[in-house]
């Protein structure tokens, strides 16, 4: 099969900024940073107060969590579906194959991601760091705070991983959005799609545009991992005067 | 000022103070020896609040105070600087500001005494380098500087100068000096003998889970 041609056309497409390829890309975009900014605040809290408090039930809420790392996406797809179908419990909602959907599917999907990932960051924090923060008077809110922002980078890279996974997750998207053009339809479910009906080119400037999205999010995330070490984040010049 | 009466503690069934009893007077200054393992740092983490007593009681200006839920004026007043004290990665200067931040101190008299805790630990030549890049003696002037700017009544200090070089345990010694000159109380676990010589200093050890004068424990 020649992979000029369609490689060719894709990289036109993109450039022409055919407005078809690119609504696909606005819609991955509006639905996976929704997603992860209802999920953020949720899924840190959750790691957080996993790594640092012990409650009754602490153990078992890990393993779930952990459990939910490996769950197939698909499979949350058709519960969300059985839950959202017309004839489910939710029905009366009417969510389901509209992108509202789709942001419910990737809340769930990126939620173990980013707690598990915030759970082990704050785990492997220095253990002196919320002692030091209380011992000089801070509130238990502003010693957790101060946890977190110790631990910042690793939360950024648990923010990408889950924004990795759910800009190109398919099983779900296509179950609970339907892939309904100018609607539902995402990169990875238009991807799949096209390469069914053997037009490529759709495909190939899509899967241009995921990876592109991947490197960058990965440049940002270098930069800023970069950018902090060692550098004083508080303005010298304000304690100056 | 700052007292504990009767403090006991195990850890895993092993008895580390037993009625311990501790008293330290309004600019007093104290210096705790005692053998490795005797619990002169769990005596200071039980006074400073980070560990809960099994029995026991600590006072503060005559009142019951419980560990985990100092009230905040205590929690300002009473300062403890660990032998490895952490530094957030943020900066010098915000490391000094935290605490003036976290008690709500106004941003004017936070920038006055956090440039007031700068030149009284004579950090001026560090205070541009990012914290994980300092030595240990820097981090320990940066610690004993960033109790000192809360304006603490009773500070703990727990083998301030141990791994240190002479130079930067004679830095960290005549700070610690100059927060007695200033009337602030000290108890300073020490093995060092500038420490252990301060001057004006009352002697104790800590033998057997209890405090005791030198003299007792040398009979024992």
């Amino acid at each position: 099969m020649d992979l000029l041609e369609p490689t060719r056309d894709a990289l036109y497409r993109l450039a022409s900024l055919d407005p078809a390829l690119w609504q696909i890309v606005a819609v991955s975009m509006r639905v996976s940073l929704i997603a992860l900014a209802l999920v953020t605040p949720l899924a840190v809290v959750t790691g957080f107060a996993l790594a640092m408090y012990r409650f009754p039930g602490r153990r078992l809420l890990i393993v779930l969590l952990q459990s939910l790392l490996a769950f197939p996406t698909v499979v949350i797809g058709l519960l969300l579906y059985l839950l959202l179908s017309r004839r489910g419990p939710l029905g009366a909602w009417q969510l389901l194959f509209t992108q509202e959907a789709m942001i419910v599917g990737q809340v769930i999907i990126a939620f173990p991601i980013i707690s598990a990932f915030t759970l082990a960051a704050v785990q492997a924090a220095d253990p002196r760091l919320h002692e030091t923060a209380r011992l000089l008077g801070a509130t238990e809110l502003r010693a957790a705070l101060s946890v977190l922002r110790e631990v910042r980078f690793a939360l950024i890279a648990a923010v990408t991983s889950g924004f990795g996974r759910v800009v190109s997750e398919v099983g779900c998207a296509l179950m609970v959005g339907g892939n309904i053009a100018g609607l539902t339809r995402n990169i990875p479910t238009a991807i799949a799609l096209e390469t069914s009906k053997g037009a490529f080119t759709e495909g190939i400037a899509l899967g241009i545009v995921l990876m592109v999205l991947a490197l960058a999010v990965n440049v940002v995330l270098a930069l800023t991992q970069g950018g902090g070490r060692g550098t004083p984040s508080i303005d010298a010049a304000w304690y100056r005067g | 000022m700052l007292a504990a009466h009767d403090v006991a503690l195990a850890y895993a069934g092993r008895a580390v103070l037993d009625a311990c009893s501790i008293e330290i007077a309004p600019g007093e200054a104290l210096v705790l020896s005692g053998e490795n393992g005797s619990g002169k740092t769990t005596l200071l983490r039980v006074l400073a609040g980070l560990e809960r007593p099994d029995a026991g009681r600590l006072w503060f200006d005559g009142a019951p105070i419980e560990a985990g839920s100092f009230p905040r004026a205590v929690r300002r007043a009473l300062q403890y600087v660990p032998t490895h004290p952490y530094l957030f990665s943020t900066s010098v200067r915000a490391n000094l500001d935290y605490g003036l931040r976290a008690h709500r101190i106004d941003p004017d008299e936070r920038r006055r005494r956090t440039n007031a805790a700068i030149e009284w630990a004579r950090l001026q030549p560090v205070v541009d380098t990012p914290p994980q890049q300092l030595s240990a003696g820097e981090k320990q002037r940066i610690a004993t500087a960033r109790a000192w700017v809360l304006a603490p009544r009773v500070v703990l200090f727990d083998e301030p100068t141990s791994n240190l070089d002479r130079a930067s345990r004679a830095q960290v010694v005549a700070l610690i000096s100059e927060l007695c000159a200033g009337h602030t109380a000290v108890l300073i676990v020490a093995h060092d003998r500038e420490l252990i010589e301060l001057a004006g200093a009352r002697r104790l050890n800590l033998a057997h889970g209890r405090v005791q004068a030198p003299d007792a424990h040398a009979e024992n």
